[in-house]
């Protein structure tokens, strides 16, 4: 029971839940505006990780300022990805389920060619690199500064992200596009632009919490598919386009996770992972909220 | 279909003439092909797109070396494909309900999901990799595969002029208006999803045999449900001829053009590949030539 209510356990399922979220962010961005769903989250948060732990490698570049530099680049390529192939998508599917069952095997594709990028020019060993790792102690808590400062940059990119949807002029078009396409577009939101911009927020955000996780965690190019997961467990719950749904969501899934694997055994970190996914998707696809937005 | 099943027929005297490199190169082809047949009884018919299907032959991989030993190869073999397709059966009734990207993900992580469960379970049990010790010969696991791909591709042909195919069509066109029609949706889906996991289900009991060695992290290998999703999609995924087509296409390219190449060369020729189908060709290379037959006709 003490290891149980421990500051230690909290904190580590706050940092963790912090990264979900952001994740769940991104996804949610590019999903709930042109319901395309993006398996390939997870994969650009991976080159985002291989971004920062490069420069830090070869150049000593902090993390802390190469995650922009991340986030330039996987916004760039979620801009490439949308007018090279995403927009004559969109344009030439003639029914949603045609358009959605096309852009999965599309990012399917795109998740296949990144891994493998990156397995061809890294190899497929992980790799890892030691930043701020020194302990402080408040009280019986240990805590390396790497994940305070990821907690920090997290919340900040939260509490970023909240502003600009609820009040920056394009978050609301991106909002009212999630919630009404058709009711967006006769109110003149320029629908090209909002996609596009999706995209960009979409991949630039799993580019920078792919920089922060390369400070926290070991990194292969086979790491995205278990964060793809869990963007995926925080979208559902959370609810389309809802940010406030996503934070809980996400931190719900990194207290599960943390508590889940202290109770049992780290070797079943992904087993819970991905088992909370299948139960989330067969019991609550409706989400936390039991919103009212069927999904089947 | 005749043109195939001749070329089943041809394949069947190689083991007398050919060397092991041939052998082993046709096992693999023959391997493809059933298993782009059976997943496009699923997710080429009914539309629900199998990201997972590697799990059914992992599966099959799992039960054969568990019970080989015990009964001959057939056996099982038939056994694995029994397993295979209660597990999908027993899954695929709330897994079905899930529509679109949903179930596209939903098979995606199950099949995660059951990888590393069965890699914790082994740990448990202290097992890391089992070993298989005077397993067939190549001669046997030749003219087993052969024959599945055969029946593979006979039953997705029979599937796809048949009765059910249409049903299965209208679930993929419109599930609301099948149902509304009097389609039995449910039975109809249930059926393909357990139909469809078989045939893999047996296929990795055959592969388990001839690699004689299993591993759930190469087993589950997610790349096979990747290989088998860009073979149906290049080939086309609505009657028996697609996956044929896709399966040979891929096979003997990748033995042409890069043997010698990294590996990692080839998936992201694959990745590109499968993209720029679904974007310019979703109807595959037979969807293609179709096409153009129809245009010099006319």
């Amino acid at each position: 029971m003490e290891t149980i209510l421990s500051g230690q356990l909290l904190f580590s399922a706050l940092v963790t839940g912090s990264i979900y979220v952001l994740l769940g962010f991104g996804l949610n961005i590019v999903f709930g505006t042109m319901r395309l769903l993006n398996i390939a989250h997870g994969e650009i948060a991976m080159i985002g990780a291989y971004i920062s732990f490069s420069l830090f490698d070869l150049y000593g570049v902090s993390p802390l300022i190469s995650m922009f530099l991340a986030m330039a680049v996987t916004s760039a390529f979620g801009a490439l990805v949308y007018r090279g192939v995403f927009r004559k998508l969109i344009a030439d599917s003639p029914t949603l389920a045609r358009l959605e069952g096309n852009s999965l095997l599309i990012f399917l594709g795109l998740s296949i060619i990144l891994q493998n990028c990156t397995s061809f020019f890294f190899s497929a060993s992980p790799r890892a690199y030691r930043y701020l790792d020194d302990i402080w102690r408040i009280g019986n808590v240990a805590i390396t500064y790497n994940r305070l400062v990821v907690l920090v940059v997290a919340i900040g990119l939260c509490a970023a992200a909240a502003l600009f949807l609820t009040r920056h002029i394009y978050g609301l078009a991106i909002k009212a596009y999630i919630q009404n396409p058709q009711a967006a577009m006769v109110m003149g939101i320029n629908i090209d632009r909002i996609q596009l911009l999706s995209f960009c927020i979409g991949f630039a955000s799993a580019g920078i919490t792919g920089a922060l996780l390369s400070m926290l965690e070991q990194i292969s190019p086979f790491m995205g598919f278990s964060y793809t997961i869990a963007a995926f467990v925080v979208v559902i719950l959370g609810g389309l386009g809802n940010l406030v749904g996503g934070m809980m969501a996400g931190f719900l899934l990194g207290v599960l996770e943390t508590y889940g694997v202290a109770l049992t055994s780290p070797n079943l970190q992904l087993v819970l992972i991905y088992g909370v996914f299948v139960l989330v998707l067969i019991f609550q696809p409706q989400g936390l909220t039991g919103g009212r937005r069927a999904i089947r | 279909m005749f043109a195939m099943m001749g070329f089943f027929v041809l394949l069947i005297p190689i083991p007398w003439v050919a060397n092991d490199y041939i052998i082993s190169l046709l096992l693999s082809l023959t391997m493809w092909i059933a298993l782009t047949q059976s997943w496009v009884i699923l997710s080429g018919f009914t539309g629900y797109l199998s990201l997972g299907h590697a799990v059914f032959f992992g599966i099959g991989s799992y039960v054969g070396v568990l019970i080989w030993g015990l009964v001959p190869l057939w056996v099982a073999m038939l056994f694995g494909g029994a397993v295979g397709g209660m597990f999908a059966a027993t899954i695929g009734y709330p897994a079905l309900r899930v529509r679109g990207p949903y179930f596209a993900m939903l098979t995606f992580g199950m099949a995660e999901l059951v990888k590393y469960s069965v890699t914790y379970a082994e740990a448990k049990l202290g097992e890391f990799g089992r070993i298989i010790v005077s397993g067939p010969s190549v001669f046997e696991l030749y003219f087993m595969m052969l024959g599945l791909a055969v029946v593979a591709t006979a039953v997705t042909h029979a599937i796809a002029s048949s009765r059910s195919g249409y049903a299965l069509r209208a679930i993929r066109e419109n599930e609301e208006a099948a149902e509304t029609a009097g389609v039995p949706v449910v039975y109809y889906k249930l059926g393909a999803f357990a139909f469809s996991a078989i045939i893999p289900a047996m296929i990795g009991v055959l592969i388990v045999m001839r690699s004689t060695y299993f591993e759930p992290m190469i087993a589950f290998d997610p790349t096979v449900s990747f290989m088998i999703v860009t073979m149906a999609i290049i080939g086309g995924s609505d009657d028996a001829m697609g996956p044929f087509v896709g399966a040979t296409f891929l096979t003997v390219l990748s033995e042409m053009l890069l043997t010698n190449a990294p590996p990692q060369l080839y998936m992201i020729f694959l990745g590109f590949l499968l993209i720029v189908f679904v974007l310019f060709a979703p109807r595959g290379l037979t969807g293609l030539i179709a096409d153009r037959t129809k245009a010099a006709l006319r």
